[in-house]
């Protein structure tokens, strides 16, 4: 048995890739690239902002050439329908030859604008809603295809400059169904906060999401004070409860908690309902306080019947 | 090809060995039986320093398999994408291998990317469905206390992550040095792990790193595993007929 020995691989510490000469040109397709600069880095490689027959592209190399490619494979299955705009589009796969071996990449749309929890700490949480309703109309076309995107975080996700779309981006994460999560972040695994496993499940990209809203609609202090141990839902719960932004979609948060939805859709569904029911109850009454108390009992009483709900449900399952 | 069984060792430390033979040797020994060695370097305030991280990167190397060096935080993360990704790797070199039978000497690296995108679609379903053992060596001498909890909740995160998979998966869990013997072994052979078991406790605290000894040991472990009779029914009703899957199973066990 013959194995080519390779260079030992460092990973979320320090990715160490080499790097992109100035210019170079694809192996195969001979398309030439003008490297600008570096965007980032994700678990598998690093993007760079290029520019090829000077059109602005992403392009991203690993180390592994195996792990770029599985990339791919998403992107193009995620492609069949060019109208969904889901992530960026796919323009070029090829091989470079970095330091004398050749190196796996691919070129992709570039997308400009910036990730997620920057642009709502400028913009304003009166966003999230909005964002969060645009995400999980991306995420189900995913699912629609037969996937899950895994690594759901702030970080992974870019509103467009121009027409603030949300797109995903870095599909190192997306699994097919059924299997098991290829990359996760703890902050908003359901494993992490014993919701769950970590099966590619619809289900499991909608409780990132919904930690997703809480996380971005909170200050940092009081997200950070919520990531105690043991990590339990009981602790989103507390903060959906003392936030007045968040306390009218406790319902459809809970519900993603403990995987109640059967659809993104069915969950963007009843967000937009809160959302427009909100925005008619405010122009009819700006005054109004936003949390009487009667209703706030009301709200923690079918949110323990939920949680019940749901721990029957666990019980039974197991 | 479906029913291959990828084995892994993953070593979880905060420095140097210093006792026994070179872990390097060791990783090399488990290699040559099939065995992948991944390296989980765990730093807190202090740095693994030049000499532990070369060994760290050294051992992996020697055992076919990759490392990282991160912080308490990171470990429960970084446990599961090492294993997953020394997975891929190992199945991509066998696949690799028998496209190079077909194609001749060039191998993958031949193909035009349309054709690898598909090979690497099949790698990583082969990943998922394939069975998977690991065992767990946790570093439990002196500087890794503080750690320790950390380490605790990772075996249990791992289960879960293990659990979550298609395929079968098992895995153990040894802490070195032990108490009379260079590796103790705190969790047997098992497909899920309760979170309640305490790694913290009954510890042989002592200044020696035994590494090498102890992925020496866990070798041994992989002879021990028991096969459930459902599945064992199927692994020899399956040697009989193993013409087309036979060939994986050979480099992979």
């Amino acid at each position: 048995m013959t194995i080519t020995t390779e260079a030992c691989v460092t990973m979320s510490s320090k990715v160490n890739i080499p790097d992109l000469p100035k210019y170079f040109q694809g192996k195969w397709n001979k398309k030439s690239y003008h490297v600008l600069r570096e965007l980032g880095r994700g678990a598998n490689g690093a993007v760079y902002l290029t520019s090829q027959d000077g059109i602005k592209r992403a392009v991203k190399v690993g180390i592994e050439g195996i792990d770029i490619l599985m990339e791919v494979n998403v992107l193009k299955s995620v492609q069949q329908g060019r109208d969904s705009r889901v992530g960026p589009l796919l323009c070029d796969v090829d091989d470079l030859v970095l330091n004398g071996k050749p190196c796996t990449f691919y070129a992709m749309e570039y997308l400009d604008g910036e990730q997620l929890d920057h642009y709502i700490q400028r913009a304003g949480t009166e966003w999230v809603t909005v964002m969060i309703v645009q995400l999980l109309a991306r995420l189900d076309i995913l699912h629609k295809h037969g996937w899950v995107f895994g690594d759901l975080k702030p970080e992974n996700i870019m509103v467009t400059q121009s027409d603030k779309q949300v797109r995903l981006i870095d599909f190192g994460g997306v699994t097919k169904l059924g299997n098991a999560v290829r990359q996760f972040t703890e902050e908003y695994d359901r494993a992490a906060w014993h919701a769950g496993d970590r099966r590619a499940e619809i289900g499991y990209d909608l409780f990132s999401t919904a930690v997703m809203m809480v996380r971005l609609m909170v200050d940092k202090e009081t997200w950070k004070s919520s990531l105690g141990d043991p990590r339990e839902t009981a602790l989103l719960c507390d903060i959906i409860r003392k936030s007045d932004r968040l306390y009218p979609y406790r319902v459809s948060l809970l519900k993603a908690f403990h995987g109640k939805f059967a659809t993104a859709g069915e969950m963007r569904a009843e967000l937009l309902a809160i959302l427009r029911e909100r925005t008619v109850a405010a122009m009819q009454k700006p005054k109004r306080a936003s949390k009487p108390a009667g209703k706030g009992i009301s709200g923690l009483f079918v949110a323990s019947l939920l949680l019940l709900a749901g721990t029957l449900y666990y019980a039974w399952f197991m | 090809m479906k029913e291959a069984t990828l084995k892994q060792i993953l070593v979880v430390t905060d420095g140097c060995s210093n006792s026994g033979m070179s872990p390097v040797a060791a990783a090399s020994l488990a290699r040559e039986q099939g065995i992948t060695v991944n390296v989980i370097g765990v730093i807190d305030k202090s740095e693994l320093g030049e000499k532990g991280e070369r060994e760290i990167r050294d051992i992996a190397e020697a055992g076919g398999g990759l490392c990282d060096i991160v912080y308490p935080q990171q470990l429960a993360q970084t446990v599961q994408m090492l294993t997953r990704k020394a997975m891929t790797r190992t199945i991509h070199q066998v696949v690799n291998k028998e496209l190079k039978e077909i194609l001749g000497d060039s191998g993958i690296e031949e193909l035009a990317p349309e054709k690898r995108v598909q090979v690497a679609g099949m790698v990583d379903e082969l990943g998922e469905k394939s069975s998977l053992n690991v065992v767990m060596l946790v570093d439990t001498s002196g500087s890794m206390k503080p750690k320790l909890s950390a380490v605790q909740q990772a075996i249990h995160d791992f289960s879960i992550s293990l659990h979550s998979r298609s395929g079968q998966s098992r895995m153990a869990v040894g802490s070195f040095p032990g108490k009379h013997k260079y590796l103790d072994i705190r969790i047997p052979w098992t497909e899920k792990v309760e979170q309640a078991h305490q790694i913290t406790s009954d510890l042989a605290m002592s200044g020696i790193t035994p590494t090498g000894p102890a992925i020496v040991e866990a070798i041994a472990l992989f002879e021990q595993v028991k096969l459930p009779q459902s599945l064992s029914d199927r692994y020899a009703s399956m040697e009989e007929d193993d013409d087309h899957n036979g060939s994986l199973r050979d480099h992979v066990f």
